[in-house]
């Protein structure tokens, strides 16, 4: 690699840090990310509503990493990263058009390819917290009884970074999207809602068209309650590979965002 | 002298509707103003200027290095958009500063220089209040603020004297013409011509997508000055005036209005004209109900010029 | 000399009010939604269990034209005023009306906070009883044209097809029925779509609560039942509690084992801190702290 190259990359990585940093700073003030915060810390509730409910009534016959794997399965890869994904994802590109902001970005001598990246890598981070954060005190709250049973943070560190990966493809995938299309949330909603939670049951290779098919194919089977339906005719992809094209999926998607944002004429509406 | 800013037959469409034709223009060191009705295609071409929209046909180059997706070229330009729009929940302080911080500048560097645009718009003693709470003037001030803030070579301005008072208009004009002094090139649009003059001598008039006038403002106005205006004078006794308007060498037409009340006068010097009507009216005692000029306003003098 | 006015006559009449100054809120709110192209399309899907039930009705008064298909068992073409819970509770038919939610009732007061369009609204003859009148009109609109509409329509169709009054004197309070479910939901979605309207200035983000919350609480419901077993659960769940309320309407047993008196409660209690909060949030002046 010639030195023109190094430093192009140099100054490319540059920018994205800067930018990145511009929009950490923008989403930690912004409003909407303190109710997201709020929002993500629902299920710290419902653990503790759960263990409640078990300590008095005595209700044991689930156990609290079953609980825990089940409300991964259920409300975390079905529910909440799809709907935060869906909002930041869509909003990088869509809150500048609508805020009419995006002439600051584009007459900064940045690359507009480095302000979707930045922007991505600050949305994601912020989401990524906000999981963890969430996901960690419901963990502890739900295995009050096992804290000391080390094996357990090994399960949760696996979930935890299962989840994360889904915040990455899912948002690199809305992200996407939110570069050229208007209609950015009814698409949304029809692929997380309607796409991923029909195509997952289908049998063969079909399933393989769904991001949380790679999801499922990392996380551990659930083994009682009422949840079993969730890997019905699951046919797992092995876990080397399903990361493989979480990571995959991701790039693609975020190269083609960059692709489209920095060709595309964005006419603000006066 | 080099074109600093330099158009070749550059055109632009918005579906069926024109924004822009076959402009090409060399623009050099110092302020130009850009002068053009609502709807004339100024912010179009400050548009297509920036890099924000791609011509449908020509090229834009800006230091002979086209402007579309060349972010380098931006460590010189400065531009203040003509949208009303910022990031509301941060303050002018921390907007100016984070904008900052993009031009790859040290932190400390990024704070001097905020802290120094905020002191030439005087928005000093309000930068720590959300951009949400400033008044119309303030967010203007603060948009010209973050295109002077990283001391461009280049400043594109478009509309930046909308929304402040005739204090703070006197202010920005007079940074703006500062920056001549130092060597730069300023671009600035206005629909107002009063605004343009008081700036600069060079103008682009530009109407219905079109430049039909570049030059020297003196130049305009007296194509302008020599633009027939039509004055209406509804009073007691119009006979009287018109047999007085009649032999004054400015007056063009009389006529007398549909009510029989008012009077429509042509004249090619306002001035001497509203000079001498005061005269009249008291030497004659004239009862004047009221004078209005209907074709007073920058639309009907382009139509005029490009009558021309 | 004095000074004549250019014109301008004065106002010499009454100050008064005009009774449906909330109209034009409605017919704007009405256009703006159906300008929007993928509505009409989603506005028909909705239609589609209406239609499958009409089918249905006919089928039952034409069973054998139709015993080639029907075969043994004709229990679920028997018209009753559980053929018309299950019209009117079925999951698809609650989920398309959230997606109508989505499009006509997202930027209903979310677009006004944008705009600062509330500043224009309330500088006219207009109350904050005639401004939520006018939105809450363009969700009933919309909701009645899916549930109070098609259901009045079944319920003639019935009684054309059977080509008697029997049916209506089997059930001469199925109608009413209809109307209250009818008004019941979509009061109840009214409040919903406007509170979630009000919390943001963005209707995209409003979109997405809409949408987000409905399928949270069953999401929430579905956890909790799965641990615990417990049908009371069902009180978290909106379309649970709907379903069960709805049911109580048309007198048929209710789908869990609880009251559906709470379900009730819990829906008011929603509608009741929507209305505090709309008030608190709907006024002219916007206040910056």
């Amino acid at each position: 690699m010639d030195r023109r190259t190094k430093q192009g990359i140099m100054n490319f990585l540059q920018s994205v840090k800067l930018c990145f940093s511009f929009f950490l700073s923008l989403g930690k003030k912004s409003r909407r990310t303190k109710v997201f915060y709020v929002i993500s810390f629902v299920p710290i509730l419902m653990a503790l509503a759960i263990k409640l409910a078990q300590f008095f009534y005595s209700h044991r016959d689930i156990s609290g990493l079953a609980i825990f794997s089940n409300m991964i399965m259920v409300f975390y890869l079905q529910f909440l990263i799809l709907i935060l994904a869906l909002f930041f994802g869509t909003s990088l590109c869509s809150e500048e058009l609508e805020g009419k902001t995006l002439t600051y970005l584009t007459t900064r001598p940045v690359p507009k390819s480095a302000i979707i990246l930045g922007k991505y890598a600050a949305y994601t981070f912020l989401t990524i917290i906000m999981t963890g954060v969430g996901l960690l005190f419901t963990f502890l709250i739900l295995n009050l009884d096992n804290l000391l049973d080390f094996s357990l943070y090994v399960l949760f560190l696996r979930d935890l970074v299962v989840l994360w990966l889904g915040l990455i493809c899912y948002t690199a995938f809305f992200t996407f999207i939110g570069t050229f299309l208007k209609k950015t949330i009814l698409f949304g909603l029809l692929f997380s809602f309607g796409w991923e939670n029909v195509i997952q049951y289908f049998p063969g290779s079909t399933q393989r068209f769904a991001i949380v098919h790679y999801l499922k194919s990392l996380l551990k089977v659930p083994t009682s309650g009422g949840f079993s339906f969730l890997l019905f005719r699951l046919e797992p992809t092995p876990p080397g590979i399903a990361v493989l094209m979480l990571l995959l999926i991701s790039g693609i998607f975020l190269f083609l965002a960059c692709l489209f944002f920095s060709q595309k004429e964005y006419i603000l509406q006066d | 002298m080099t074109a600093v800013i330099e158009t070749q037959n550059l055109s632009k469409w918005y579906g069926n509707i024109l924004g822009l034709s076959d402009v090409s223009l060399q623009i050099e060191r110092g302020i130009t103003g850009i002068l053009g009705p609502n709807g004339a295609g100024k912010s179009t071409f400050l548009k297509l200027l920036t890099g924000q929209i791609k011509p449908n046909i020509g090229r834009v180059t800006i230091k002979e290095e086209p402007i579309w997706n060349n972010y380098p070229l931006f460590q010189i330009i400065g531009f203040c958009p003509e949208q009303d729009s910022f990031y509301g929940e941060l303050t002018g302080w921390e907007f100016l500063k984070n904008l900052l911080i993009l031009y790859h500048l040290p932190r400390t560097e990024a704070e001097d220089k905020a802290k120094k645009a905020m002191d030439i718009v005087e928005l000093s003693s309000d930068k720590d209040r959300v951009i949400r709470s400033y008044s119309r003037g303030m967010r203007q001030r603060l948009k010209v603020a973050q295109a002077i803030a990283h001391d461009p070579e280049i400043l594109i301005l478009d509309e930046p004297l909308n929304g402040l008072d005739p204090l703070g208009r006197r202010k920005i004009i007079k940074l703006i013409k500062s920056y001549e002094q130092e060597g730069r090139t300023v671009i600035v649009s206005s629909h107002v011509l009063p605004e343009i003059e008081a700036m600069t001598q060079t103008i682009i008039l530009i109407h219905q997508g079109k430049v039909f006038a570049q030059g020297n403002i003196h130049y305009i106005r007296d194509l302008i000055e020599s633009h027939p205006h039509i004055v209406s004078i509804k009073c007691n006794d119009p006979r009287t005036l018109a047999k007085k308007f009649i032999h004054q060498d400015f007056v063009l037409k009389v006529h007398f209005g549909e009510t029989l009340d008012s009077l429509l006068v042509e004249t090619n010097n306002r001035d001497r004209f509203f000079a001498l009507v005061p005269s009249l009216v008291v030497e004659h005692q004239i009862e004047v109900k009221e004078i209005t000029s209907p074709d007073d306003n920058l639309q009907a003098v382009f139509d005029y010029l490009v009558g021309k | 000399m004095s000074i004549k006015e250019k014109g301008y006559s004065h106002w010499n009449g009454e100050f008064k009010q005009g009774g449906l100054s909330w109209l034009p809120i409605v017919r704007w709110g009405i256009r703006l939604t159906f300008r929007k192209k993928f509505f009409k399309l989603l506005f028909f899907i909705s239609l589609i269990p209406a239609i499958v039930f009409l089918v249905g009705i006919y089928i039952s008064e034409r069973l054998d034209d139709f015993r080639f298909m029907i075969r043994e068992s004709t229990d679920f073409v028997q018209i009753n005023p559980a053929y018309f819970k299950i019209y009117f509770t079925n999951d698809f038919l609650l989920f398309m009306m959230v997606m109508i939610l989505v499009f006509c009732g997202a930027g209903l007061i979310a677009d006004d906070l944008r705009h600062n369009a509330l500043q224009l609204y309330f500088s006219r003859p207009l109350k904050k009883k005639d401004y939520f009148l006018g939105k809450v009109s363009v969700i009933t609109f919309f909701l009645f044209l899916i549930t109070l509409v098609p259901g009045i329509i079944l319920f003639l169709m019935k009684l054309i097809f059977s080509g008697s009054f029997r049916f209506f004197a089997s059930y001469p309070w199925l109608p009413v029925s209809i109307i209250i479910y009818s008004v019941f939901v979509t009061g109840f979605f009214s409040f919903y779509t406007l509170f979630l309207s009000s919390i943001s200035k963005n209707r995209r983000y409003v979109a997405i609560f809409i949408f987000g919350l409905y399928i949270f609480s069953d999401i929430l419901f579905g956890i909790f039942y799965g641990i615990f077993r417990s049908q009371y659960f069902g009180l978290l769940s909106i379309k649970s509690n709907i379903q069960q309320v709805g049911a109580a309407i048309f007198n048929q047993r209710t789908p869990y084992d609880f009251s559906w008196i709470l379900s009730l409660a819990v829906l008011l209690l929603f509608c009741l801190l929507s209305a505090v909060v709309l008030n608190k949030r709907v006024r002219g002046v916007e206040i910056i702290k």
